[in-house]
């Protein structure tokens, strides 16, 4: 199904609801942006960091491998998602691991690293709460920060067959089982927010503190990180630190900002993966690589709002992910940019300032055929004397077969009426 | 100052009481205009549709000779603006033409009170005034252009026409457009207006869509494109 069908499910039984509690987020983020004066010259900074990061890519990459492996880390570099579940589950058959903590990477989730391990006889337990609340339904994230945000406390409720809906309940409810996951497995698998090239370091930000749990508690720590991730310097990390969780969720900062280099006592292992990204690099996209996954341009893009993350099928949905899906798969997702009303919310909201209007523009390009039929009509548009005479013809068709081939329109509003005369005759 | 009107073609094709407000109103308001006949499309619809179009260099070959190019459209203007041509830089959306250009206020002071309908491209493109998710103070330039008091919708989120979306998307383009109405002619802003609300915007799109809800479902709006509006204003002035 394309967008528009899943759209059109997801609203019928949801009504305004996702709309609304995902309105509140963008409200508490635009509050939480506004105590911040400098907030525009803070994403002007950000953008210009990544624009440099994105012309260093290289650079960065070796930089970081070699300070994280002085640093006392080891680190891998995987071409592609393929490779990178090959180097996780090598390193987890080494130390026989049959169950690992995974707190929340949309790089994970690119590679498809769950199915995976679980076909080669290992358990995976997501350990974010939204994550662990869709993994229990058996589907996939909705939102990349709000994984969950498509259910009810009833939902919830339901997956742990209580019959209590409050949510604090449920909450506790489920720390008290993942802490007895986080107890007994044998590694723990995260992604990571920014690589700092100077010093090596992965830094992790999250609410919850589980990702923590698991880099510390079992012996083995894995982050599976893109390379877009990376940031020259600790300096950097302050401005991207500061935007991050305001515009996700409207915090101050996440609670939870954790630097990990070494593991004391254990094995800390980086996973760089490329799966396409420095080729893209190379095209029209590139700036799509400046993504921080804030997850704001989700949160605030109209259509999204009421679509659901679901409905367009992709690990990353919304705005950035109707840019991601088509490079990934053209013929699947080439509905996507399409699933938005160039309204520049995004745009506007992006730390990095992705020109989203544009590259959505060029992405309805990239997915759509050249059409013969356009293109005629686009050259006799030049012509005033040829317009003129399809606006007579428009002025001769009858009303209910205007209405026939308008189809989509006519089923929700009244056609405008068509005046006799134009304005230039 | 010698003045280009462009008219978008759905303009003149659906709504020519518009082009003729847009270009009285700036003959009342004593500019010296030309109406080039020849004009056609800026090339929006085939750009935001995935299609290549030199609809904007035909553009720039009518109006290059002009000082300014107006139009009442934002999204048209924007096209323009973003086409990279050399009428990019002066092309202007009415509004924004009288209020930066013109350096008109209050044209509509004793106008009754209106509810205004910020469009995208008037807001986020253009930046006629300032989009809630900026760290910007606050402005609109059409409020300061109409000087009348303005009601405006809680969120300026988009109303879901989005061109090509509200025939690809027909139902979620309702769904936004139906919220967008509902938002405008809010309980506090039909508190403060005595007879049938008017709903006025830089956009005919925008307006089209939402009059096409509120005439299917029996919603009672005046829909008023802002040139109109101040076309109406300046001459009981």
């Amino acid at each position: 199904m394309k967008h528009y069908e899943l759209a059109v499910e997801f609203y019928k039984k949801q009504g305004p609801r996702h709309d609304r509690a995902l309105w509140a987020i963008r409200q508490k983020r635009d509050k939480a942006i506004k105590e911040v004066k400098e907030w525009e010259k803070l994403r002007q900074q950000a953008s210009e960091i990544k624009d440099y990061v994105i012309e260093n890519l290289h650079n960065l990459v070796d930089e970081f491998m070699k300070n994280a492996k002085k640093e006392g880390i080891e680190v891998y570099f995987a071409k592609d998602a393929k490779e990178h579940n090959e180097i996780v589950l090598n390193l987890l058959k080494e130390i026989d691991a049959k169950k690992i903590v995974k707190s929340k990477s949309m790089l994970t989730e690119e590679c498809g690293l769950n199915e995976f391990l679980e076909k080669n006889g290992i358990n995976v337990i997501d350990t974010d709460l939204g994550e662990r609340i869709v993994q229990l339904r058996g589907e996939k994230p909705s939102h990349i920060v709000l994984p969950a945000i498509h259910t009810t406390k009833e939902d919830v409720a339901e997956i742990l067959g209580e019959n209590n809906t409050d949510p604090t309940y449920l909450t506790r409810k489920m720390r008290k089982l993942l802490r007895e996951e986080f107890l007994s497995a044998d590694a723990g698998i995260s992604g990571a927010n920014f690589l700092i090239a100077q010093k090596g370091y992965a830094v992790v930000c999250t609410n919850e503190g589980n990702a923590d749990l698991g880099a510390i508690l079992p012996p083995l720590h894995i982050i599976s990180v893109g390379i877009e991730k990376l940031i020259p310097s600790m300096k950097d990390l302050g401005v991207f630190l500061r935007i991050l969780a305001r515009n996700a969720t409207g915090q101050a900062i996440t609670t939870y900002s954790s630097i990990f280099g070494k593991k004391e006592g254990g094995r800390r292992v980086i996973v760089l993966v490329d799966n396409g990204r420095f080729e893209r690099l190379k095209t029209e996209f590139k700036e799509t690589l400046k993504c921080i996954r804030c997850s704001a341009c989700l949160t605030t893009c109209p259509v999204f709002r009421r679509s659901g993350g679901h409905s367009y099928r992709y690990v990353i949905p919304g705005p950035i992910g109707s840019l991601l899906a088509p490079l990934s798969d053209k013929e699947e997702y080439s509905d996507l940019p399409f699933a938005c009303t160039l309204c520049d919310s995004c745009e506007m909201v992006c730390p990095v300032k992705i020109p989203f209007s544009k590259q959505l523009r060029e992405m309805r390009k990239y997915v759509t055929n050249e059409n013969i039929i356009i293109k005629f009509a686009e050259k006799s548009m030049h012509s005033a004397t040829v317009f003129k005479l399809f606006s007579k013809i428009i002025r001769l068709t009858p009303k209910p077969f205007l209405e026939k081939i308008t189809n989509e329109w006519s089923r929700y509003k009244a056609l405008p009426l068509i005046p006799k005369e134009r304005f230039i005759k | 100052m010698n003045i280009g009107l462009f008219i978008p073609c759905y303009i003149n094709e659906l709504f020519p009481e518009v082009a003729r407000d847009t270009a009285l109103l700036l003959r009342n308001l004593k500019i010296n205009l030309e109406i080039p006949r020849n004009q056609t499309c800026c090339g929006q619809p085939f750009l935001n549709s995935g299609y290549e179009s030199t609809l904007p260099q035909n553009f720039d070959e009518i109006f290059e000779k002009y000082d300014f190019v107006v139009a009442p459209s934002s999204s048209c203007v924007s096209t323009i603006r973003e086409s990279n041509i050399k009428s990019s830089n002066k092309t202007f959306e009415l509004v924004e033409f009288l209020h930066d250009i013109l350096q008109i206020r209050d044209l509509a002071k004793n106008y009754p009170p209106v509810i205004l309908h910020n469009s995208c491209h008037s807001l986020r493109a253009l930046l006629e005034g300032a989009p809630s998710e900026l760290n910007i103070p606050y402005f609109n330039k059409v409020k300061n252009v109409l000087g009348c008091k303005v009601l405006e919708a809680k969120r300026d989120e988009c109303c879901g026409f989005g061109g090509v979306f509200s025939v690809k998307e027909g139902f979620i383009s309702y769904i936004m457009g139906k919220s967008k109405l509902d938002d405008l002619l809010n309980e506090e802003n039909l508190k403060q207006i005595k007879d049938t609300p008017i709903i006025t915007g830089v956009d005919m799109s925008c307006l089209m869509h939402l009059k096409g809800i509120a005439d299917k479902e029996n919603i009672k709006a005046e829909f008023k494109h802002i040139a109109t509006v101040l076309k109406e204003a300046h001459e009981t002035l």
